[in-house]
């Protein structure tokens, strides 16, 4: 039964101490949580782990015997495998060659032996119940959590002897989908049943719960706690993390008195949504809910017009929106996409310009010359409405936090002054700080009369926002229901209510 | 291709006074878009056309093995002749291809070779004459004579063997220097180095009578040396050959550059149409290089 | 149903090409010795175009192949002038491709300049090096050893076909000969297979702890011997060298792989799809001119089948993401 001792690691970047004398036993047969808001040094912890990073101090012990620091040939000689959150796949070679990436392929006369390669593969895959994957396919046929789920496998190839015991993972089900994301707990725990160690990374919090062993809490570089399961819970973990204590994740709503119906959504057809009917209320919230695939971000980007509508019709105030994105935004709706990184920042360029791009034509001088003053008001005015915290607003985006960055989208959203707003998955990748910021923001908004969309695979923040959740099947607006007394798993059946399977997206 | 041949055959050995189908005649070069090429096979395409011929023009823009490439098509096609406009040491692989099949190559300026059963060429050795006999005259058999030559390039070189016989007769004429110019950028600018040195070095009015060129670019440095010299006075007469448009003009405005000689590319056109011809009709070739004649071109015809 | 389309419609086009030219072509086109001719017609082109799939493979690609051959055949027939032995020469010319191979390698890879930066400098680079090296002429004639010249010409002969032998040209014997030896560099080693993992997700890669900066310094020097080999086989062919003759073969490669991309089942470079790529092009320049088809109509037809394959192929692709 290995263990690794981590003893007072310290690491100082510049002025910041991002890591300060943290102590952490990780041992094997157990699932361990490290949690911690962006900036508390889980980076820093796993990239000295991985053997990236140099610790100004302490020192790292395999069952009492010193390993080298900062070597990743000896951190992985010693056991360690790191999954990662961005998946690493190379997508046109096969299953069985991307569990070959980091080890030679077998040979046979020094040319490659396909077959004892997918053999290899094949046993790999069998050892965590994953026979259903052939080794040959293609990796672009697979879904992103079946691709992890590969590399997961593939640290087993041919691993007989020296096995590795503790996996490091960071964030694993960032990208992936409710489904998904059960395959991965259950290959988890198949890890761990064979003798394996876990270091799980994640901001979501129901999968921390229901995983973990021992959960470690780190805030600003210190370790807080480490303790079993059952010693600790939700609320408890989140006023270790953040240093207070929160009364519930999700805020009040101060008023619950709904206005006139502003959107309307008849019969709407685009892309792989079909025949979507709802109408929206000023001041609701409609959580968007469904596995990956069912058609929730179809939704919001045919309301937007970005996929031409083949049937169907969206109304704003009465009036239909036929223009596409332009005149959606125009007339008043505005979408913060999904992936912020590559549909919503431009993350070299300041935060000024990013919140002033869908706006640049009603903020020229003349309606023709750029006017970076008034660009700069227009930011300095939304950043503080969605409380953005940025050393200046001249800041490159990709210097801010996912949290920080996320408030950006949302400010370029308020800009326009919009009646309707459009969320796909609003606080993918945030930490839990960030992520009540942005609850709070989503909320006063509405209290504010805008009407939200919110399309999410985040069932707590569904349950504790919306007024009413919109559940999706197979492309279809299945139903609609209200969100107050519905349980999780309430909802979690809704998403496969007709056919009782999972679909195999 | 052998079907055609075989009815072709047939219908000689009938006795019939034409054949079943128009001769297809390919015309291969890899330099179309050079303008002397153009005259070429404009002057080929021309009589072509009064024979009655179907005529294929193949232009590889710049690619000699792809001259090869073409000649195995056009042979595969089967053809009746092919011209080509190339040197055909750089094509042997496509001649032998060709010579198997048994279809003539004419040369259309291309080069002699045991594989082109005619080349039609402008005399290299004649237009020397013509320049070197002009300046001869012209300084009255008697003075200081400065050559350019090029003799590292075949046909320019039988241009200079023939200059040093014309001016080795004439025992008052005495060759000062022979220069090889540099011509990695055309010739011009080297041509006016060496020539504004050689100036430099007999700065007497009369010391030197006449600069025969092999070619116009180094006329045309010589004529620009001595204008910067400010010597133009001296009555230094220069000849080029080939009568390149700049050295028309410098001809025609009446100045030390006083003759050059022009090739009649679409005479060659045409001649080798004729030859090509010939060699359809069946006619035993003898003369292997067809010349056809070139132009003195002076201040009276260098407009035209 | 677009899969299908997006899988064979570029195989279906091509073998289009060729019922085409069959059809219009009866009684030469589908000829053994007409094939032959092709083979070897697209030789120079096929060994540069696979040695160019070995870069293109990792998302790179090599702009100085073109000049690179034709100062191959210009250092070897210097050195012919020089009297040097034809296997000496050779040599001396392939060890001049492979150096500038490894210097593009250097420069993409350990300097870190974009491939088209890199190879567009070195394209001018090698380029006047053949000048300086030829003095800019063209070195023909009593120059070139007979026995470098007759190598293009000559083969095995197979069979006699109208009374003629029918050769098996030793060009394409070559080509041949670096298509199989690409293909199994590529699709049964594990060195061929990083490069595609280098191609396929580079970050990956890097991380999966492959040397991705070796790798692709040495892929390049593929590209150089590749072409410095084309580059003689023209010399050959032509039984000359000048400094400019092998300059059309680069972007005709490029061409030509990016044909066969549209032929693999997710638009990767192969080398068995570029060698398809290869065949079209030479069998539409050998169909095109046996149908007496304009020089300047063929190449802008060339072009236009290249933009449609290409282009078809794009939109099949774009059909598939948006279903996804």
């Amino acid at each position: 039964m290995p263990q690794l001792d981590l003893d007072t690691l310290g690491r100082r970047f510049g002025a910041v101490q991002a890591l300060d004398g943290v102590s952490l036993t990780l041992r094997s047969g157990e699932v361990h949580a490290l949690m911690g808001e962006n900036g508390a040094g889980k980076s820093t912890l796993i990239r000295i782990l991985a053997g990236l990073d140099r610790p100004d101090t302490g020192a790292m012990r395999l069952d009492g015997n010193s390993l080298p620091l900062a070597n990743p040939v000896a951190m992985r000689a010693a056991g360690l495998r790191f999954i990662h959150q961005e998946l690493h796949a190379v997508r046109g070679l096969s299953v069985a060659e991307n569990m070959h990436l980091d080890r030679p392929y077998p040979r046979r006369a020094g040319l490659v032996h396909w077959r004892k390669l997918n053999a290899d593969a094949a046993a790999a895959l069998a050892r965590l119940g994953l026979d259903r994957l052939d080794p040959r396919r293609p990796m672009t046929d697979l879904g992103a959590g079946d691709q992890m789920l590969v590399r997961i496998a593939g640290t087993l190839v041919g691993e007989a002897g020296a096995a590795p015991w503790l996996y490091v993972m960071d964030e694993p089900t960032a990208a992936l989908t409710t489904a998904e994301s059960e395959r991965l707990f259950e290959v988890i725990g198949e890890l761990v049943r064979q003798g394996a160690g876990v270091l799980y990374v994640s901001h979501r919090m129901p999968e921390v719960l229901r995983l973990a062993h021992r959960v470690t809490v780190l805030r600003d570089g210190k370790h807080v706690s480490t303790r079993p399961m059952a010693e600790t819970g939700q609320d408890r973990i989140i006023e270790e993390m953040t240093g207070r204590s929160l009364s519930g994740l999700f805020p009040e709503r101060r008023s619950d008195i709904l206005g006139e119906t502003i959107l309307e959504v008849h019969g709407l057809s685009a892309g792989a949504l079909r025949s979507a009917d709802f109408d929206l209320r000023a001041g609701e919230i409609l959580g968007v809910a469904g596995v990956s695939g069912s058609g929730r971000g179809a939704l919001l980007r045919a309301i937007l017009g970005e996929l031409r509508a083949r049937a169907g019709e969206v109304r704003l105030d009465g009036r239909a929106l036929i223009g596409g994105p332009a005149q959606a935004w125009a007339r008043g709706l505005a979408y913060v996409p999904r992936e912020r990184r590559s549909e919503g920042l431009m993350l070299g360029r300041a935060i000024t310009e990013n919140v002033a791009l869908p706006h640049l034509g009603p903020l020229a001088r003349a309606g023709l010359f750029l006017d970076p003053r008034r660009q700069a008001g227009l930011a300095e005015e939304q950043g503080r409405r969605v409380r953005l915290k940025a050393a200046s607003l001249t800041q490159a985006c990709e210097e801010l936090s996912g949290g920080n960055q996320q408030k950006v989208l949302f400010a370029r959203a308020l800009a326009g002054g919009p009646r309707v707003l459009l969320l796909d998955e609003p606080t993918r990748g945030v930490d839990i700080g960030a992520r009540f910021e942005i609850y709070r923001l989503i909320r006063q908004l509405s209290d504010e009369g805008l009407g939200v969309v919110m399309a999410s695979s985040d069932l707590p923040e569904l349950l504790g926002l919306s007024d009413r959740v919109a559940v999706m099947r197979d492309g279809r607006l299945a139903e609609i229901v209200t969100a107050e007394g519905l349980s999780e798993a309430g909802l979690l059946q809704r998403f496969y209510h007709q056919d009782g399977r999972e679909n195999a997206a | 291709m052998t079907l055609r041949k075989t009815l072709i055959g047939f219908a000689a050995a009938a006795g019939m006074a034409a054949p079943l189908s128009a001769q297809e005649v390919a015309v291969i070069t890899p330099y179309l878009a050079q303008p002397g090429t153009q005259f070429y096979v404009d002057g080929f395409s021309a009589r072509a056309e009064e024979l009655g011929w179907d005529v294929n023009v193949i232009d590889t823009a710049g690619d000699v093995a792809a001259v090869i490439s073409r000649i195995e098509d056009v042979v595969t096609q089967g053809v009746d002749a092919i011209v080509i406009n190339v040197d055909p040491a750089q094509i042997g692989a496509g001649l032998s291809v060709a010579a198997d099949a048994g279809i003539p190559v004419v040369g259309m300026d291309a080069g002699s070779d045991p594989l082109v059963a005619v080349n039609v060429t402008s005399n290299g050795y004649a237009m020397a004459v013509e320049t070197s006999v002009y300046v001869a005259n012209r300084i009255g058999g008697e003075g200081n004579v400065v050559m350019f030559t090029f003799d590292p390039f075949p046909p320019v070189q039988v241009r200079g063997v023939i200059a040093d016989a014309v001016f080795g007769n004439y025992p008052d004429i005495e060759v000062i220097d022979r220069i090889t110019p540099d011509v990695s950028d055309g010739g011009i600018a080297d041509s006016r180095a060496q020539m504004e040195a050689l100036l430099a070095a007999n700065p007497e009015p009369g010391s030197i009578s006449a600069v025969w060129a092999a070619w116009d670019q180094p006329a045309i440095g010589a004529l620009q040396a001595i204008q910067a010299a400010g010597r133009e006075g001296e009555g230094i007469v220069i000849t080029g050959i080939d009568a390149n448009p700049q050295a028309r003009e410098a001809i025609a405005s009446g100045g030390n550059f006083e003759a050059s000689v022009a090739q009649d590319f679409e005479q060659i056109g045409a001649t080798t149409a004729d030859s090509v011809a010939r060699i359809l009709s069946g006619a035993d070739i003898v003369q292997r290089v067809v010349y056809v004649p070139t132009r003195l071109i002076t201040a009276a015809n260098a407009d035209e | 149903m677009t899969g299908i389309i997006r899988r064979f419609g570029g195989l279906a086009g091509m073998l289009a090409v060729v019922l085409f030219f069959a059809i219009n072509l009866p009684e030469t086109f589908l000829t053994a010795r007409n094939w032959l001719n092709i083979s070897q017609q697209v030789s120079m082109l096929a060994v540069v175009a696979a040695t160019m799939t070995v870069v293109m493979v990792m998302g790179d690609f090599d702009l100085s192949v073109g000049s690179m051959a034709s100062l191959a055949g210009v250092v070897a027939a210097v050195l012919f002038v020089q009297e040097v032995s034809i296997p000496v020469a050779i040599l001396a010319a392939l060890g001049v491709g492979l150096l500038g191979g490894l210097f593009n390698g250097v420069m993409v890879s350990l300097v870190g300049i974009l491939p088209f930066v890199a190879t567009l400098a070195t394209l001018t680079v090698f380029s006047g090096i053949a000048f300086v090296v030829s003095d800019g002429r063209t070195i023909f004639g009593r120059d070139i050893p007979a026995a470098f010249g007759d190598f293009a010409r000559g083969g095995p002969q197979i069979g006699m076909v109208d009374e003629r032998a029918l050769i098996l040209p030793n060009l394409t014997l070559v080509a041949v000969v670096v298509i199989v030896l690409i293909w199994i560099v590529l699709e049964q080693t594990s060195y061929g297979r990083r490069l595609y993992a280098i191609g396929g997700n580079s970050e990956a890669a890097r991380l999966a702890g492959l040397p991705v900066m070796w790798l692709r310094l040495s892929a390049f020097a593929f590209t150089g011997v590749g072409a410095a080999l084309a580059g003689l086989m023209y010399a050959s062919r032509v039984a000359s060298a000048n400094p400019t003759q092998g300059d059309g073969l680069m972007l005709t490669a490029i061409a030509a792989v990016f044909l066969g991309m549209t032929l693999t089942r997710d638009g990767q470079p192969r080398v068995l799809a570029t060698l398809a790529g290869v065949l079209v092009l030479g069998v539409l320049d050998n169909g095109l001119t046996q149908m007496r088809v304009d020089s300047y109509v063929r190449e802008v037809l060339v072009g236009a089948i290249i933009l449609i394959a290409v282009g078809l192929s794009a939109l099949g692709r774009r059909g598939l993401t948006r279903r996804a």
